[in-house]
Order: C-alpha cells, then structure tokens, then sequence
C-alpha cells in the first residue's frame, strides 16, 4: 500500500484514534507519572517525582495480595460455574427454543439489568426482616445463614454474579449448539451414536472454542468485579469481599492514597495484559 | 414426552432462579411499607401503588426525574458517538484491513480491562477541565466504554456488503466520504440500530464511572437508585427501594426483551471475533 492511499484509509480511522488517544492515552502516561510520584490532593497538579516507592507501598501491602487472591479465585469460580450450568442447560433445552426463540428473552433478562441494581436487589432479598430467602429458610428449615458475614459473603457474591452471567454463558452455548451443521449429526446418527457419544465424540469437541471464549470471558469479568460487590458488601466484613478494582477505588476515594492507588492501577494494567495476552497466544494457536 | 416435560421443569426453575432478584424487587415494590414488615414472601396480600408515587416525589435530596434524565442523555452522547466514530474507521478495517492487525485487537481487549485503571486519571482529568459532575462528561467516558463492541458489530456488517457497490459508486467520481454516508450506512442499517440498542443499554447500565465521576448535577440512575437505600433518618424505606430499582431497571430491560434477537446476535458475535 503506498502512502497516499495508506493516508487516505488513515483519514478514516484519525478521529477514534484521536479520541481513544485523548481518553485512553493520556489518562495511561497520567498514571505512569503519577504512579512514580509523591503526590496528594492538595499537590495534584505538582507532582514531584519519588521513584517506586508507592509500588513498594501497594507491593508490601498485605490487603493487595489479599485482593488478587479474591479476584482471582471469584474470577475462576463463577467462570467455571456459569459455564457449567449454563452449557448444561444450553444442551438440555436446545429443542424447547427451536421453535419458541422467545423463551430466549426471559432466560436473558438478568443480562439487561445493571449489575449494580441487581446487587442492590439482593441487599432486599437477602435481608434478615424483610427479604424472601431468610423469610422461607425460617419457615422451612427453621434457620437461615447470614448471607453477608466474614464467611459467606464470598460465597453469597458468587452465587449472585453466577446467577445474573450464567444467561451469558448460555447464549453463547446455544448458538454454537445451533451453529453444529446438520449433516454432521445426520452421519454420526447413521453410524449409529448414541446422543451420549454424539455429545462428547461431536458437540463438544466442535463447541470447544466457544467454551474457551465463554471461559475466559466470564473470568475476565469476575476478575475485574465492581459494582454488584460494591453496593452488596462494599469491601466487606473484615475486608473479606475485596476485589482489586474495590481495592484501587477505596485508596483513592476513602484513603486519598493517590500515588498508592494509581500504582495498584498500573500494577493492575500490567497484569491484566499480560493475562489478555497469554489468553489471546493461547486461542490464536489453538485457532490454527 | 416425559423427557419434553422435564426441559419444561428445568427451563421454569431456571427461568425462576435466574431472574429470582427482578420478581422479588418487583413483587415488594407493590406491597405497602406495613406488609413488606409483616409479609416478606413471594405474595401480595393488598396491592398497592404508593411506592411508586413514593418515588415519584421530588425532594432536595432525591430527583428521580434528574437521574432518569442523566442517564438518557448520557447514553445517547456514549452511544452515538461511539457509533459516529467507529463507523469510518470500520470501513477502512473492513475494506483496506487498514488496522486489523494492531488497532483492532488492541481496541477489543479494551472490552477486558478493569475500568478502574483508567478511572482515577480521568477523574483527574476532568476536573482540570471542569468536565467533572457533567453529562457531557459521563456520556464521553460511555463513548469509551461502547467503542470496542461497536466496532466489532459494524466491521462485520460492512464486510458483508458487496465491494462492488462501493467501486460502482468510485466509478461515478463519488469520494470515500460520500460513499460511507449515502451507500454503506444505509445498508447497515440493521446493524447501526444494534449497536445502538445495545450501547444504551450498557451505557445505562455503567455504574463505576457514574460513581466517581459525578457528584450531583449529573448523577445517572444506577448511582441516583443506590441513594435511596441511605435515606437519611429512620432505616431504608424497602417498598420506595423496591419501587426505584424497577423503574432504574425497566428501559434496557423493555429495550432487551423488544431486540432479544438482535442482541443475543451481536452479544455472541462479539465474544467469538473478540
């Protein structure tokens, strides 16, 4: 392509660049100066720079590893979870949506819901008074847990990211479901599979790339969780619900620890890229 | 037939526990503040509707109205002009494979990253330029938050309009621009309204950005509804609460259930060319 014509398709893409430039790029160099500075609210616009010592801060922390260990492990959870059930009902119900294509919008419901509102439904339906879930755990079993403590809020917030994401999982597994040609189950019929063998010898083998996607999809969103947590259980009983993203956001905003936070964040960027990276090697060589 | 049977069980309890949080919120936000102390089940002995006149009331602290309206015009900023200028720019990926093989990738994975990265230079940001607590400025960082899937959605649909149109239109003496906004757009147009169905809904449905970024003037609906769960003096009034989080929740749920085909479309062409 010579360079007028490279200029020319250039021309097309300048303003998003420009604006993702403007918007991504500058806020980035922002956070590189400022993560190697000392700096406060008050000194916002003269930062003075004083080496790594705010990575050595969050580095040293014991509250940022605990918040890598929670992303982390409620990253991998829900993923595995949400892509369990949801490939499960996917495969179980795929001749119920064959013909009723709107049953897919009541299984998608919960995608179109804020996950923050979503969280704060469950700060009613979980409650000890007034909620639903206590109200028949008591009538029924005579007890009910308290959803939100040190122990189990780790496990009630699993329960209800995998209870909104699942329908995502599904999705995606019902269209490569769909997606298998015909032809392909007609000759594995006429060689006389059975459905179980057509499962795991067929579907999944040929569903397999939608699975890693939906995976690492789902655990990219786990891992970087905000809103549903923050408005159920903020950081947590004893900080026991503390994500990374929670973990950024109350150094800055509740201990205006700017140098610290926005060195939690570059740490953060680099990990996460790094992840996306070896993810997309991952999928790239599997694609070929 | 029993087999049909059990697909209907397990679709109805699925369907049940899924979207269990809506129906509750939905079934408490018509019972009256006395019934909700008295009755937390999954049924409405008298039902009523002042909670939702409730929330309807404007007070000094709490502005329905303003929050409904915040994140209206946010998201239509975030959402048309993600698509204004993702568009030109999809073009060129889908004709000239001008930048598929860094912009492209590097614009999709930033669908990925924990937005909390960028959150605390652009808070800085825009409080330099006074862009803090806006809907312009809300609505700027919805652009942001839009742009990846946009340009997934609008590259493939332009990569199945025939090149002959376009060389047809070259032929004429049409330039690049003309050709974009006469010929491609209009048959894109499925595809534009996707994208914008979908960006409206995530850009209603954001919650960080509105969080950190405005304090009053410009507070969207997900932040605005979280407010009425610290409502000053006496506990939370769980009925109002009830009553706002539908109300926050009922215009991407009624958008997502008018364009659920579109929308499972784009979502899983999305995740499989992400």
């Amino acid at each position: 392509m010579d360079t007028r014509r490279h200029l020319e398709w250039g021309v097309l893409s300048a303003p998003m660049v420009i604006f993702l430039l403007l918007f991504l790029g500058f806020p980035a160099l922002v956070n590189i100066v400022y993560s190697l500075s000392s700096v406060s609210f008050q000194t916002l616009r003269s930062p003075e720079l004083s080496g790594f010592s705010n990575y050595v801060t969050v580095l040293t922390d014991g509250n940022f590893w605990r918040a890598i260990w929670f992303s982390l492990r409620f990253g991998t959870i829900t993923a595995l979870a949400e892509c369990l059930i949801g490939f499960v009902l996917a495969i179980f119900l795929a001749p119920l949506f064959e013909k009723r294509s709107w049953l897919l919008a009541i299984i998608m419901l919960p995608l179109m819901v804020a996950p923050a509102l979503v969280g704060l439904m469950y700060r009613l339906v979980l409650h000890e008074f007034v909620g639903p879930v206590p109200h028949y755990l008591w009538a029924w079993f005579g007890s009910a847990p308290a959803f939100l403590n040190a122990t189990n809020a780790f496990w009630t917030l699993v329960v209800v990211e995998t209870l909104q994401w699942t329908p995502f999982a599904f999705l995606l597994f019902y269209m490569a479901y769909r997606a298998i040609p015909f032809d392909v189950r007609e000759a594995a019929q006429m060689d006389g599979s059975s459905a179980w063998d057509m499962l795991w010898r067929i579907e999944i083998p040929l569903m397999a790339p939608t699975i890693a996607i939906a995976l690492f999809i789902r655990f990219i969103d786990g891992f970087r969780v905000f809103d549903n947590v923050y408005v159920l259980t903020g950081s947590g009983p004893g900080g026991s619900t503390r994500s990374l993203s929670i973990y950024v956001y109350e150094a800055f905003f509740r201990q205006g620890e700017i140098g610290p936070a926005v060195a939690a964040s570059v740490l953060l960027f680099i990990a996460s890229f790094a992840v996306l990276f070896a993810i997309n090697q991952g999928l790239a060589r599997r694609a070929r | 037939m029993i087999v049909t049977a059990l697909r209907w069980v397990v679709f109805a309890i699925a369907a049940f526990a899924l979207n269990f949080p809506v129906i509750a919120t939905l079934v408490t936000s018509f019972k009256s503040s006395r019934e909700i102390a008295t009755n937390p089940g999954l049924w409405i002995q008298a039902p009523t509707l002042e909670n939702y006149i409730a929330v309807l009331q404007v007070t000094d602290r709490l502005n329905i109205f303003a929050y409904l309206w915040n994140s209206t015009v946010a998201a239509l900023i975030g959402t048309t002009l993600a698509i204004v200028l993702a568009f030109p720019a999809a073009y060129a990926v889908a004709r000239a494979g001008y930048g598929r093989r860094m912009l492209m990738p590097l614009i999709v994975n930033l669908r990925a990253l924990p937005l909390i990265i960028f959150a605390i230079p652009i808070y800085m940001m825009f409080q330099w330029v006074g862009l803090l607590d806006t809907q312009l400025g809300l609505g700027l960082i919805l652009v942001v938050v839009n742009l990846p899937l946009a340009l997934v959605i609008l590259v493939n649909a332009i990569s199945e309009i025939p090149v002959e149109l376009d060389e047809a239109a070259l032929m004429d003496g049409a330039g690049r621009t003309k050709i974009i906004t006469t010929i491609i757009a209009p048959v894109c147009r499925s595809a534009i309204v996707t994208t914008f169905i979908f960006g409206f809904i995530t850009a209603w449905n954001e919650f960080l950005f509105g969080l950190m970024l405005t304090t009053r003037q410009a507070v969207p609906m997900t932040v605005g509804a979280s407010f009425f769960f610290s409502s000053g003096g006496g506990g939370i009034q769980w009925g109002t609460a009830s009553a706002v989080m539908i109300v926050a929740a009922l215009p991407p749920a009624v958008l997502g259930l008018v364009m659920y085909r579109q929308i499972s479309r784009s979502l899983t062409a999305g995740a499989v060319k992400g």
